[in-house]
């Protein structure tokens, strides 16, 4: 389904086809279902190692969920660990926001993190986002690890003179911010006189590849597998 | 403070889906009636960046370190075109960083443009007569407003089974965590616009 020559368009309708399908699971019979599609999607995808790498701060934030309601939800006792009692309706409820968030992160990065931005831009313009904001994406994209460094090495330097620590070191980062935003302002206009010189009108020029049979298909297949999904969750 | 995927019910998520979709169209209908919008563009994309790119950097706020929203600033700097800035960050938040969620993309949109146009608000009613305070309100407002939807959709959206007493509880506490980041967002964005208004008035809306 995730084949690597899948249309960008394809790929953020599907993503969002699972992932809707996936947000409106309600029960904890098609648990097992939330586990194995977004393992069916990795693998399809060819990205399982990378996906697992990038899944530790849901992981985490996941985990955070369970323990929590696990602890604080529910009448039925499951185990009782000195004042402590774990509950059965909290860590259901806990699985199933768990697995919800988990399945839907994986599935996303999946379909959408082997895209570049230029691709990624592309699928948001195929689906009717205005020019306006696919241009500011794109050129959000271009320019943000430049900035990021920037202000990185900005930081290292303040830390490096002996910069001020805590509460007062608020306003040198104020100072910090406003350098970086003024020096944007004047990268902004060159960039600007760079677009009009090459002729910009209504948005930037991206790469609209037609769907193709196979990204019909694969949509398809998304809409099917999503509806089904949530017909056997209300179903059990 | 971004809403992850999952938590809330997916009738919640395709609401906010449908506000965020009505907020953007009013806001793009503003943009598009300004003199030269287009002329706009790299100068929000730029300024997008810098918000984006500082929100990642955890800012030392004793005892803990934050991560700094920005949204009254984005407001005051950026007025309308503040609501499709926020909207496309979020999403490559949510695509490229997995903060956020792309469920919950609606969501968090109304949690961010919401303070930010608050703040714009603010700023075009009193930031000419009391540019001080009214920079330190909107900076800490934004925070505050924005931890209000926030807990609002959390309270109507997490199930039922979860005990209402240890909810508000957790909010609470929740809530009382993110308020040095209130403080030190008003105390960044107070200074951050005197200097602008001092040395490069053009990036304010009047300087």
């Amino acid at each position: 389904m995730a084949d690597a020559a899948l249309n960008p368009r394809a790929r953020l309708v599907i993503a969002l086809m699972l992932a809707f399908g996936i947000a409106a699971v309600r029960g904890v019979a098609v648990l097992p279902v939330l586990v194995a599609l977004p393992v069916l999607v990795a693998l399809a995808a060819g990205q399982a190692r990378h996906i697992l790498r990038r899944l530790r701060g849901a992981a985490l934030l996941a985990l955070g969920v369970v323990v929590t309601l696990t602890l604080i939800s529910g009448e039925t006792v499951l185990a009782q660990i000195g004042p402590v009692a774990l509950r059965l309706q909290g860590l259901e409820a806990g699985m199933l926001i768990a697995l919800r968030l988990l399945s839907i992160v994986a599935v996303t990065l999946a379909l959408l993190a082997p895209l570049s931005p230029f691709q990624l831009v592309a699928g948001l313009r195929g689906m009717g986002v205005p020019a306006l904001m696919a241009d500011l994406a794109l050129l959000t994209l271009r320019y943000l690890d430049e900035l990021a460094a920037e202000l990185r090495r900005a930081r290292l330097a303040r830390r490096l003179r002996g910069g001020r620590t805590g509460w007062r070191a608020l306003p040198d980062h104020a100072f910090l911010l406003a350098t970086a935003l003024i020096r944007a302002q004047a990268r902004a206009e060159r960039l600007w006189s760079a677009m009009r010189l090459r002729g910009y009108g209504s948005g930037l020029a991206v790469d609209l590849a037609p769907m193709r049979v196979t990204d019909w298909g694969a949509v398809t297949a998304a809409i099917i597998a999503a509806l089904a999904l949530v017909m056997l969750d209300r179903a059990l | 403070m971004h809403l992850p995927d999952g938590i809330v019910p997916v009738e919640m998520a395709l609401a906010g889906y449908g506000a965020s979709a009505a907020l953007a169209a009013l806001a793009l209908a503003r943009v598009k009636a300004l003199p030269d919008p287009q002329a706009e563009i790299p100068r929000v994309a730029m300024l997008t960046t810098v918000f984006f790119a500082a929100s990642l950097v955890a800012v030392p706020v004793p005892p803990v370190s934050v991560h700094l929203m920005l949204g009254g600033l984005m407001g005051v700097m950026l007025g309308w075109f503040s609501v499709p800035a926020i909207l496309v960050g979020l999403f490559l938040q949510a695509v490229l960083f997995g903060h956020g969620g792309i469920t919950t993309l609606g969501l968090n949109g109304m949690i961010f443009c919401l303070p930010a146009l608050m703040a714009f608000g603010l700023w075009q009613l009193a930031g000419r007569r009391w540019p001080d305070l009214v920079a330190l309100a909107a900076g800490s407002g934004a925070v505050l407003m924005a931890l209000a939807i926030f807990a609002a959709i959390v309270l109507v959206g997490l199930p039922v089974v979860v005990d209402a007493g240890a909810e508000r509880v957790a909010l609470s506490i929740f809530l009382i965590a993110h308020l040095p980041l209130a403080m030190a967002e008003g105390v960044i964005v107070m200074t951050l616009l005197r200097v602008l208004r001092r040395v490069e008035p053009r990036l304010l809306p009047h300087g």
